[in-house]
């Protein structure tokens, strides 16, 4: 394997024979007295409904499940009823915290099978509306976490923010969350006047902000004693559990697909991305926090960046006319008539697209018959994998330490399940 | 008898948003019952007690449940209602929200935890995949969370803004203030 | 590029992707020879499809000319042309991603097998372990059981649910309300 990150600990931490539970060993079972507790599906730390099995020696974990399925809606058999264009609404609800990554992975990849042209300002918007929603996942990741762990101040700090991201969306798209501003072929509606300044101003007011949570965790000893050393996992388990996103980045692995495979305006924009050595929650803390000092470094540049013109493609088989053509155009009548009805065609053919999303590595994937609506949308979800290395992670760890491991894993239960 | 009616107490949300505008049906049908129901002064105080410090229970499933969180953020505050204290026990709680789509995997926690709770309880069905199920009209969505706990106040929206959350919290107090039983009471569970 | 990874049967190019299918008896060979000489260490995605109906008219297809329809033609439309029929019912699709730091360029392959209802493929937990809930996933939902898997059971659905949820002839569900049957 082409790795070439710091040992964190020799070997595989993998248990077996099931990668995902780990099992009492026999002697233990007979030797202590085992508590076997169940952690959910409905719990204070505020991961949504994950189940996990828990036996307990004392405080120590020596044996966990998970059991998910308790948020799973059906989210792929019901696109597969609707056209394609009202399969766009279902996207956004799996990963409810980063919504418009989830939108524009199945976007691109309505998008990639059509071999549309998307204009240059919605490319850049997109950029800018993703870096703002990677912004808004990690506030509430950090508020979340950190409660869990009982530091309560930072709730609310994040959340503050937090609400001035929901604002400018709310700006932009007219709903705070699953906004749908994400049409196949760009933008749903132009961008407002009123959201440049706004968005500058958030700007200028994030940066201040990471440094107050900053404050607020990053030196302070309970914090530390939390979470350094907890949760250790190496590349190499890492890379064999599938993951990615600020987890394999927390474990050395220089990898991002807005790097390795630029989509969108990422490669004429300056970021860097930041890897952290040490495999434990505080190194996944540190890359969310100055994941977020990118994001804002980012939504600078496209600030400053955005070019003029169109905000969706031109390709009437699949774009709404504009409406004034209606009063004069018969064939935009027509095209419109048809993308309302019986929705517009994609050609048939399978494609996997895959948006780094705050979580990891999101990808969809499309198999169209050449109808009006999707055979089969599959769903990539990062957290589902993640949730995978909880076994892994855990080691010997205690009950409170788990609680920090699983935060840190950054999981959406309306992703894992779907 | 109640010396002043529900409306007296000006039901705030929408006598904000439009001056001069009468009872609205919600108003009427909530007057008719507290003449009906003929409240003392003492049930008045407890019913006042109740809804002034009424702590809601962690439950948020989904999308819905981020909504939530922000009305205990700073901006939406509902510690201003005496709410922000969200008991992770149902035993200490006397409300559920229930935010976010509710499938049939999770009914049985959700019967479970309801049934913990101690009453008065009351249910506000938060969003439309709570109150009806929502976008997903499916094999494993419940249709409505109504099917298996009785509900109180439904918030629509998809999410539901953290103001109209609060909007169907006020009312709630309103209810509950006029002296409307909670939803076990009144209705059994739906169909 | 892809001539000496074993149990090749076709290979596919289609919008910049590259799709191998494989024989299924010699997956497990193909995934090795993939991860170990190729470095493709990373599994990214395990899913499955289900064909069933595929090809019939109501199901599938749409209206164009012999070669397909142009979407940038106007006028071309009035045949119908249903897609071309597929192998087997059930394709099993192995997203495999390769991560090398530094690399500068991320290399994907799709490798797909094909099976008929009732057929196991076997399973590649020994290969990437992340295969682990994906395969447990596609069994709840499609009914493919996987063989060598040490944990075969429900992930998503209750332990005791019948039924393959994902399958094309297990009904959506859900209430009848106005308007349900449309789209």
């Amino acid at each position: 394997m082409a790795i070439s990150a710091p040992r964190i600990y020799e070997g595989t931490r993998i248990p077996s024979p099931v990668p995902t539970i780990i099992e009492v060993p026999e002697e233990l079972r007979r030797s202590a007295d085992i508590l076997e507790i169940n952690f959910g599906p409905n719990h204070p730390s505020m991961h949504g409904v994950l189940r996990l099995v828990l036996q307990l020696d004392g405080e120590t974990v020596v044996g966990l499940k998970a059991i998910i399925g308790y948020l799973h809606t059906g989210f792929e058999k019901s696109m597969e009823q609707k056209t394609w264009w009202k399969a766009i609404p279902y996207a956004p609800r799996m990963d409810y915290v980063s919504f418009q990554a989830n939108e524009l992975a199945f976007v691109m990849a309505i998008e990639k099978l059509l071999g549309i042209d998307v204009p240059p300002k919605a490319i850049w918007m997109r950029t800018l509306l993703a870096e703002l929603n990677r912004v808004h996942s990690h506030l509430v990741w950090l508020g979340t976490s950190a409660l869990e762990l009982g530091a309560i101040s930072p709730f609310w700090y994040a959340f503050r923010e937090r609400d001035r991201v929901l604002d400018l969306f709310e700006l932009v798209a007219g709903a705070r969350m699953h906004t749908r501003y994400f049409q196949v072929g760009g933008l749903a509606e132009d961008i407002p006047r009123g959201f440049f300044p706004q968005c500058r101003e958030f700007c200028e007011v994030m940066p201040k902000a990471v440094d107050e949570y900053e404050a607020m965790l990053t030196e302070n000893p309970i914090w530390q004693a939390r979470t350094k050393g907890v949760g250790l996992l190496s590349a190499a388990d890492a890379i064999a559990l599938g993951q990615s996103g600020p987890v394999a980045r927390g474990s050395g692995i220089d990898w991002d697909l807005r790097k390795a495979e630029p989509y969108l305006a990422y490669p004429d924009v300056d970021f860097d991305v930041p890897v952290r050595e040490n495999g434990d929650v505080y190194d996944r803390y540190k890359v969310h926090m100055d994941e977020m000092r990118e994001s804002v470094r980012i939504v600078e540049q496209t600030l400053e960046g955005m070019p003029p013109g169109p905000w969706i493609a031109d390709d009437r088989k699949v774009v709404l006319p504009p409406r004034e053509e209606l009063h004069t155009s018969m064939e935009s009548l027509i095209h419109h008539f048809k993308i309302v009805t019986e929705g517009f065609t994609v050609p048939e053919g399978e494609v996997y697209v895959a948006v780094e999303s705050p979580r990891g590595e999101f990808g969809c994937y499309l198999c169209s018959d050449g109808g009006p609506r999707p055979w089969r949308v599959r769903f990539r979800a990062p957290s589902f994998v993640a949730l995978q290395a909880t076994a892994t992670c855990m080691g010997q760890a205690l009950v409170a330490d788990m609680v920090a491991v699983v935060g840190s894993l950054d999981t959406v239960m309306g992703e894992v399940d779907r | 008898m109640n010396s002043k009616p529900l409306r007296e107490y000006g039901l705030k949300s929408e006598r904000v948003l439009w001056k001069g505008k009468g009872p609205g049906v919600f108003e009427q049908e909530v007057a008719a019952l507290e003449e009906r129901l003929m409240l003392t002064t003492l049930e008045r105080a407890v019913a006042w007690a109740q809804s002034k410090s009424m702590w809601p229970d962690t439950f948020g499933l989904a999308c819905c449940a981020i909504e939530m969180m922000s009305i205990v953020s700073s901006r939406y505050d509902i510690a201003r209602f005496g709410m922000e204290a969200f008991r992770a026990s149902p035993r200490q709680a006397d409300l559920l929200i229930v935010s976010g789509r509710v499938v049939h995997k999770m009914a049985e926690p959700l019967r479970q935890i309801y049934d913990q709770m101690l009453e008065p309880k009351w249910v506000i069905a938060m969003g439309a995949c709570a109150s009806s199920g929502g976008m997903f009209n499916n094999y494993t969505t419940l249709q409505g969370v109504d099917k298996i706990v009785p509900v109180d106040v439904h918030v629509p929206g998809c999410p539901p803004r953290p103001e109209a959350l609060m909007e169907g919290i006020v009312r709630l107090h309103e209810k509950v203030q006029a002296g409307v039983p909670p939803a076990y009471e009144i209705r059994g569970v739906a169909e | 590029m892809y001539e000496s990874v074993p149990g090749v049967i076709e290979t596919r190019e289609a919008h910049g992707e590259t799709t191998l299918v494989v024989d299924p008896a010699r997956l497990i060979e193909a995934c090795l020879h993939l991860r170990d000489r190729l470095d493709f260490n990373f599994l990214s995605d395990l899913s499955s499809v289900d064909y069933l109906g595929w090809g019939e008219e109501p199901v599938a297809g749409y209206w164009g000319n012999a070669t397909g329809r142009d979407l940038n033609a106007p006028g071309t439309a009035a045949l119908p042309r249903t897609p071309d029929p597929k192998p087997k019912r059930f394709a099993v699709n192995y997203h495999l991603l390769r991560v090398a730091p530094g690399a500068g360029d991320a290399r994907r392959v799709r490798v797909q097998i094909w099976l008929d209802d009732g057929e196991a493929a076997p399973s590649v937990i020994q290969v990437w372990p992340t295969a682990d809930w994906h395969e447990r996933e596609v069994w709840d939902m499609m009914g493919i059981p996987f063989e060598g898997h040490p944990n075969l059971v429900r992930i998503l659905m209750e332990d005791d649910w019948e039924g393959h949820p994902l399958r094309k002839d297990y009904p959506i569900g859900g209430e009848p309300v106005r308007f349900s049957d449309e789209v």
